[in-house]
């Protein structure tokens, strides 16, 4: 799994871009993920990770595109007005990934964050080949990933 | 007091989610932050809010809420109303700006005590 994030800070855009190789969706699948009452959950009737995303894209004078092929994978891309007052925050963003990695640390993550002339980016891949047999989710490796994380945004000046 | 009750007392205007009017009510909610609303609102609340999207429809089943009352003159948009008809969540309007809806409400007793 890829994501992308970049602050244009020039042209005042703001691009979130989440690339998978899982599933994918055929059309109608990819237009009803808009739908807060489509879910493929069993245990609820509702799903509004792309819901709210699409929505939040749309209150800052932005907007979200998926691209999705069956069998391939998808592509979401949310695009926000950088300045724009009721932009969400990206939040906590060293913890969000490390909850991403340790959930499922068998999935490769690469992140990579750009703003302006600077970029952050993190593989686990890379840090899977250097741990060998130490896995993702050890507690030493996971303080070092929230360490590296937090000192490579700050650098950045993330917002 | 049942929804319909504080709707005809505070000038409310219901147009959705008609069979659930009876519902009775004694607790609510105020916020635009769906997140917020997901994380602190509690099953029967009344929910005041000035989200228009078919999303507030979702969170309102999600959290088992007792209606949404969409305050300032607002209306909502065409899938919200549909979704709402569907899922019988009452959706009510008003052109009291929230503050002063919570306030009637209030008055009428129903409080936001968590």
């Amino acid at each position: 799994m890829e994501i992308r994030v970049v602050e244009d800070i020039e042209a005042d855009r703001m691009f979130i871009e989440i690339v998978d190789d899982g599933f994918g969706m055929d059309e109608e699948r990819a237009r009803r993920a808009l739908d807060p009452f489509f879910t493929t959950k069993t245990v609820r009737r509702v799903g509004l990770g792309l819901p709210l995303l699409s929505e939040a894209c749309r209150m800052s004078n932005g907007d979200m595109q998926i691209q999705s092929c069956p069998g391939k994978g998808t592509r979401v891309k949310a695009t926000f007005q950088h300045s724009h007052i009721d932009r969400k925050p990206l939040g906590n963003i060293r913890d969000t990934l490390i909850t991403v990695m340790t959930g499922h640390p068998q999935v490769d993550l690469l992140y990579e964050h750009r703003r302006e002339d600077k970029v952050f980016s993190l593989d686990t891949r890379e840090v899977k080949a250097d741990l060998g047999d130490i896995p993702l989710d050890a507690p030493q490796v996971v303080s070092a990933l929230r360490a590296l994380i937090q000192s490579g945004l700050e650098e950045l000046g993330a917002s | 007091m049942t929804l319909l009750e504080a709707a005809e007392k505070l000038g409310l205007k219901p147009v959705a989610g008609q069979s659930r009017l009876s519902r009775e009510l004694d607790q609510g909610y105020v916020s635009d932050l769906l997140s917020d609303v997901m994380a602190n609102a509690k099953p029967g609340d009344i929910w005041v809010t000035l989200q228009i999207h078919q999303n507030i429809i979702a969170v309102a089943t999600l959290k088992e809420l007792a209606g949404i009352i969409l305050i300032g003159g607002r209306q909502p948009e065409k899938q919200t109303l549909a979704k709402a008809e569907v899922e019988q969540v009452p959706i009510l309007l008003t052109d009291l700006p929230a503050f002063e809806v919570v306030g009637r409400l209030y008055q009428l007793g129903i409080t936001g005590r968590r």
